[in-house]
């Protein structure tokens, strides 16, 4: 909660960087910043590097070999792992919902909680703060406690939801419920956090230009498209980056309710990474799926920041 | 603010009106699986396997806790917050002195390195878990809560969002401290640390949340029993042969109330320090 | 620029935090002494133990008394336990595998033991614990057994105590439906066809809210999905010798359509979303007439929910001769090339399977001896009347084909094969997806 509103995602200063960032500096004070700035990147380097850089490069070099549990015994296969998971129909169906959850719920949160925020964020403080509560509770009850109470509620047999609708419906069982039972509990999971910062974000947006705006006859529509939306535009790119994030990695709710079924209907490539490595163990394949996921991923987030970029400058 | 207020209220009553139900229905859905959580827990095994529901417990039990403590769940409870404690604090310092220097330093490699963080910031450690598992082996950490916390401190989220909040800060201000004669540290603690305190402590109640839910690290790095943690611990009281919701809630109530708890005591907290409005500077 | 040195130092400071703050993991036992105190001057081992939930072996309170009477014997040996679950225990010994942090002992069936961590070299050969005498023993009870745990020669597992898995009935539901007719109570067996009768006339009576519900949401119990398929038309699920899976066979094949065709006419439902801890969950409160998944340990840990007779059956098979799946449990050795910890261990299970201590251990599991010396262990006790039932059932043990190669990763294939052909895939081309994928694992 309470992030502050905007750090100023990308913006202006990308085009400063388009002209050498060095311009009008000495070469001695170049080479001093270079170092002082290595200095303060230092700590975080070790971190950044030991355990997700160097992984990485492990998994790269895992993802050509035929490796199982015995990994002594891994062998060379060069490309076989990854011809392999394009032929490979699960793998597929593993992307595709990935790409779902990824397409459904992210612009879903930010809309949904860029209404809830526009509703609430003029009401008292004590009913704004009560519903801010309400949307973040299910983030702090923890994902695996609300993953855990959502199954027991989608049960077939002594679950609320079939016993409210008096339906016998397999929520989970069922490959056309299955997915969407999945978005729906990531969704509640996702909204607190934006809902928070949009607050924060159509609080501090320039009432002066509102007021304005409002004088000159425009529209509450307009208003929000005109004004508003350029201000708040920072917050915005900053929650579709956390909530790209948030529903790629979304773990805990498949392993625990669907294990990726029924018929893959649930199934992510993180889940089918998991499945490959832990319940099949086949390490070689299961990183060179990670290979390819840490790359998809990397174009995404940079699209995202292009996108961020122009839209900014 | 006021003539904002007259101006909402010209507009249609109708759709306020339909704002408001709509709010509170939401609400309710959103407070319905922690009341269902809690109420769970002290509710007998007949009553939860029950065709009909019971909206309130009406014979409650303890019967659940009895058998939660019998595990140690206290010790999983202290486990999650050492590694949430100890991910943010590290996190936090780590994150605000790199994120610093990607905004006010002009350095060799900036552009490239920025670059990466942003790549990396999104992949999820399943695709690196086999790798990170052995590493950890090797430098004897694997089973230890260090193992959860180590990567989760390596993940770049936090630089990039120190670095936006670092850009806030007026350039000029490093300079006169540069000419008064500051040295680096104490410009980054005395002037720098100050503006971007309430960037950390957004950042820190970031990690805290994000290290709590990630159940993923938790069951592939801790596996004796006094290693696991809340979350891993409700997850595993599932077993092959027996589902015991009631167990489970009893399970979930002791993860969410803590946290909720301390939440809801914060929230005003946070609140402040939004309205301070940092980011204006 | 070299990263090493910092990273080195880094972690090495790391360590000593971390040991300090959360220092009483599994690492602290390996100096701790024996708890019993009377340490002699010789040299003490650690060891530890991971036990699956087998019985009261998954309880930690009791494994600990085991300990206790252990360390009275050999005070010099230190036993460290960890308790699994199997939702989650295969993870953690895989973990282990890769992170080089296994146990000494392990309790397990041969599946995991010998196909599984035997067969990737992680396990030491026990044929110095199986003698000729124990051979003996133990094949008079089965010959099964014996080759269950044996990979070329080379013995993983030294097992403990066995029992066949079966299915159950709730007795009262039964009888209200008048469906009672269709079973034989004296043999616990019943044919295709009155299975079939059965179900029909349960579905007419609306004794049950729901007759049996065919789980297929994960590896969990899988082994009662399998005996069905495999007993309706007396399929196998491999060949004879274990080298192939064989789901896709005619009689499988013809077994899987049935399945197909009840639960579209509602005689059964099938489940994606369940294993068989929540299909018995149903079973244990009334809601499911049938479970797949009973023995004596399910029986015992519902004992106290269930409101009616479970009563254990076979499972149903056209010729009404069920050919029942085993289940066969013991211990291993990780090969953690430490000698005296793995003598250590030796000494451990000869404790625990051979000697005064076997009867006890055996009681402890809840399931029948693998040795045919021990005669009946559950004469004259509490549990006398409760292992009866399923002593009933011991004869219809079928073969022991859990060996076969590629064992752990055909059972993720098996639960998908039954998710595709619950939602309307053609048997036939389901089955034959199955096998040839599972037998591509086999090496």
């Amino acid at each position: 909660m309470a992030q502050n509103p905007a750090p100023a995602v990308a913006g202006g200063k990308v085009k400063k960087q388009k002209r050498s960032q060095f311009s009008g500096m000495s070469k001695a004070l170049v080479r001093r910043e270079t170092i002082s700035a290595y200095m303060f990147l230092l700590p975080s380097l070790i971190f950044f590097v030991g355990f997700v850089v160097i992984p990485m490069i492990m998994c790269l070099v895992y993802s050509f070999l035929d490796m199982g549990l015995d990994v002594g015994s891994a062998k060379f296969i060069g490309l076989s792992n990854y011809v392999e998971m394009f032929n490979d129909p699960v793998f597929r169906k593993g992307l595709l919902n990935t790409v779902i959850i990824v397409v459904v719920a992210v612009p879903s949160v930010t809309a949904f909680s860029l209404w809830v925020s526009s509703a609430i964020y003029q009401m008292k403080a004590v009913t704004r703060s009560f519903f801010r509560c309400v949307f973040y509770l299910p983030v702090v009850t923890g994902t695996v406690a609300v993953t855990v109470v959502w199954k027991w509620m989608f049960n077939t047999y002594n679950g609320l939801i079939n016993q409210v609708f008096g339906s016998t419906h397999n929520w989970l069982g069922d490959p056309s419920t299955a997915l969407a039972c999945i978005i729906m509990i990531l969704f509640t999971t996702s909204i607190g956090q934006p809902i928070v910062l949009y607050v924060a974000a159509l609080g501090n947006v320039d009432q002066s230009l509102v007021e304005a705006a409002q004088v000159d006859g425009a529209t509450k529509l307009q208003v929000f498209w005109k004004i508003k939306w350029p201000q708040i535009m920072p917050t915005t790119l900053y929650i579709l980056v956390i909530t790209t994030i948030n529903s790629f990695q979304c773990f805990a709710l498949i392993q625990l309710l669907t294990r990726g079924g029924p018929n893959h209907a649930t199934d992510t490539i993180m889940y089918y990474i998991f499945d490959m490595a832990y319940n099949v163990h086949r390490f070689g394949y299961a990183n060179a799926m990670g290979v390819i996921l840490a790359i998809i991923i990397a174009i995404f987030s940079a699209i995202q920041f292009k996108v961020a970029k122009t839209d900014n400058g | 603010m006021n003539s904002a207020k007259s101006k909402l209220s010209g507009t249609s009553t109708g759709y306020k009106v339909f704002t408001i139900v709509i709010l509170v229905l939401l609400a309710i859905f959103f407070i319905f699986p922690l009341y269902w959580i809690i109420t769970g827990s002290f509710k007998d095994a007949a009553t939860i396997n029950a065709p009909n529901p019971q909206w309130f417990p009406l014979n409650p039990t303890l019967e659940n806790y009895a058998k939660l403590f019998k595990q140690p769940a206290f010790q999983w409870l202290l486990n999650i917050i050492i590694i949430c404690v100890g991910a943010l604090v590290l996190t936090c310092l780590t994150a605000s002195l790199a994120g610093y220097a990607l905004a006010k330093k002009r350095f060799y490699g900036r552009g490239i390195l920025f670059t990466i963080i942003i790549c990396a910031m999104a992949l999820p450690k399943q695709v690196i878990v086999i790798p990170l598992l052995q590493e950890m082996s090797m430098i004897g950490l694997h089973d230890t809560l260090l193992a959860v916390i180590l990567p989760t401190v390596g993940w770049p989220f936090g630089v990039f969002l120190m670095k936006q909040f670092a850009e806030t800060i007026p350039t000029e201000i490093l300079e006169a401290a540069r000419v008064d004669g500051a040295g680096e540290l104490r410009t980054f603690f005395s002037v720098v640390f100050p503006m971007i305190k309430p960037g950390i402590g957004a950042l820190a109640i970031f990690t805290f949340v994000n290290t709590w839910n990630d159940y993923f690290m938790q069951l592939i790095m801790l596996n004796s029993r006094e290693m696991w943690t809340l979350p891993e611990g409700i997850a595993r009281l599932q077993g092959e042969m027996s589902s015991d919701f009631g167990l489970i809630m009893a399970g979930a109530t002791l993860a969410a109330v803590p946290i909720v708890a301390v939440f809801i005591a914060f929230q005003k907290y946070f609140t402040q320090g939004i309205s301070m409005g940092a980011v204006k500077g | 620029m070299n990263m090493k040195k910092p990273l080195a130092l880094l972690l090495a400071a790391g360590l000593s935090l971390g040991l300090a703050a959360c220092g009483n993991g599994s690492q602290g036992s390996t100096e701790t002494p024996a708890a019993g105190g009377n340490t002699p001057s010789g040299d003490q081992t650690a060891i530890t133990i991971w036990t699956y939930p087998i019985g009261k072996f998954g309880d930690k309170e009791s494994v600990d008394a085991l300990i206790a009477k252990f360390n009275e014997v050999h005070p010099e040996i230190s036993v460290t336990l960890e308790t699994l679950d199997y939702q989650n225990g295969d993870t953690q010994v895989t973990g282990a595998i890769t992170a080089g942090t296994t146990p000494d002992i392990i309790m397990e069936g041969p599946e995991r033991l010998v196909t599984n961590w035997g067969a990737a070299g992680k396990m030491v050969d026990l044929s110095d614990l199986w003698t000729d005498e124990v051979k003996a023993d133990i094949a008079a009870t089965s010959e099964s057994v014996v080759s269950a745990c044996q990979l070329d020669g080379k013995y993983y597992e030294y097992p403990l105590c066995m029992t066949t898995h079966c299915m159950a009935i709730n007795y009262e539901m039964f009888e209200k439906a008048g469906a009672l007719q269709y079973i034989d109570e004296e043999t616990r067996t019943w044919t295709t066809e009155d299975f079939q009768a059965a179900m029909q006339a349960l579905k007419d009576s609306g004794a049950a809210p729901v007759n049996g519900i065919v789980y297929c949401g994960g590896t969990g119990g899988d082994q009662g999905t399998r005996a069905l398929v495999n007993n309706l038309y007396s399929g196998t699920y491999t060949n004879a010798e274990h080298t192939e899976y064989t789901a896709n066979s005619p009689e499988n094949v013809e077994a899987l359509t049935l399945l197909q065709t009840m639960v579209n006419d509602g005689l059964l439902t099938s489940d994606a979303s369940f294993v068989a801890s929540d299909e018995l969950q149903q079973f244990a409160n009334g809601t499911a007439a049938m479970t797949f998944c009973w023995n004596a340990s399910n029986k015992a840990q519902y004992a106290s929910q269930v409101a009616f007779t479970p009563f254990a059956m076979a499972f149903p098979s056209d010729d009404g001769t069920p050919e029942l799946c085993g289940g066969i449990w013991g211990f291993g050795i990780f090969d953690n090339g430490d000698q005296a910890r793995i003598d250590a261990a030796k000494e451990f299970i000869k404790f625990v399977c051979d000697g005064d201590q076997a009867v006890e251990s055996v009681q402890m599991t809840g399931f029948f001896p693998v040795r045919a010396s021990l005669g009946n262990v559950y004469a004259g006790t509490e549990q006398e009347a409760d292992a009866e039932e399923f002593l009933k059932l011991m004869p219809y043990l079928g073969d022991y084909y859990n060996v076969t190669g590629g064992w752990t990763e055909q059972r993720t294939l098996w639960f998908n094969m039954l998710q595709q052909v619950f939602s309307g895939t053609d048997p036939q081309t389901a089955a034959d997806d199955f096998v040839s994928q599972a037998n591509a694992n086999i090496k």
